[in-house]
């Protein structure tokens, strides 16, 4: 009796939609990739509550040693020596879009006097709304909190 | 003589196409960076030169010092229990005035861990904080009374 051959197994792996899985890819990242104006390094404090920014609002960042950067958002953050020049460029701002939002990043360490001259020049200038940009709070980052 | 003409290949070279996908598939993941879209929302008044129509003694004083240090009507108290403190006085007086007021060295994040609290009065205690304040040392020493 004669027998059948056995099926011949393809032993290599199939790499044909590699390609179109990985344009796949390419355009998810080319989509969702958003260029930050502001790349100041900073600690944000966690909050529970965190509402969702507006695109193209105003930044203005405060890094942990005090140093102040701000942003039209749409420009790449520059650097001011302190409050009077945020007032001035805030005051800028809300001439153009009295609407405008403004987010605040600062350092969560940042000493408080930092963070009052920039909110004080914003207050000044008739910006509406401040928005402090925070991370999610977590269960571990609740339970140390230190208060 | 026989003269042999090179045999040109009619299709498209694709062979390295998957490695360019995936070089630049490399190149965005590293140079992503997920920015951080969300935080807190904090009205501010519409600018008023007139003083604000708060005396000192109604409203409840969060004193924040730095280390994270909490006094709410000079006393001290873990963040946990400011709502709990602040429950009897918003049923007397919803609109009861809240400020909030950060020593000059104490560190922002407990600022906002505060904030975050207060807004977080419906969820907790029922009750919804209306009038949150943060003054700055400028409106402190221009209205404090």
């Amino acid at each position: 009796m004669r027998l059948t051959s056995r099926s011949v197994q393809n032993t290599g792996i199939p790499t044909a939609s590699m390609a179109d899985i990985a344009f796949l890819l390419i355009i998810f990242f080319m989509v969702t990739i958003s260029f930050e104006v502001d790349k100041t390094q900073v600690t944000l404090p966690k909050t529970d509550i965190r509402i969702e920014i507006p695109k193209q609002a105003a930044y203005v960042s405060v890094s942990p040693n005090g140093t102040i950067r701000v942003s039209n958002g749409e420009e790449i953050s520059v650097f001011v020596p302190g409050p009077d020049e945020v007032l001035s460029f805030a005051a800028g701002v809300v001439q153009n879009d009295p609407s405008k939002p403004f987010v605040l990043k600062a350092d969560q360490d940042v000493p408080y006097r930092y963070v009052d001259g920039v909110i004080d020049a914003l207050k000044q200038a008739k910006a509406q709304v401040i928005y402090l940009l925070s991370n999610q709070e977590t269960v571990d980052s609740a339970g140390a909190g230190g208060e | 003589m026989k003269i042999k003409k090179p045999k040109v290949s009619e299709e498209i070279p694709t062979s390295s196409m998957a490695d360019i996908a995936f070089l630049l598939i490399v190149y965005f993941m590293v140079t992503t960076t997920f920015a951080a879209t969300r935080g807190l929302d904090f009205s501010l008044p519409p600018e008023d030169d007139t003083p604000p129509m708060v005396e000192k003694e109604e409203a409840v004083l969060i004193d924040i010092q730095a280390g994270g240090i909490y006094l709410v009507d000079q006393k001290p108290m873990q963040l946990s229990e400011i709502l709990e403190y602040l429950k009897p006085k918003l049923e007397r007086n919803p609109k009861k005035p809240v400020i909030i007021r950060p020593q000059p060295n104490a560190e922002y994040g407990y600022m906002v861990k505060v904030f975050d609290e207060l807004r977080q009065a419906e969820d907790k205690i029922g009750m919804k904080v209306e009038n949150i304040s943060i003054p700055t040392q400028r409106e402190i020493d221009m209205f404090w009374f």
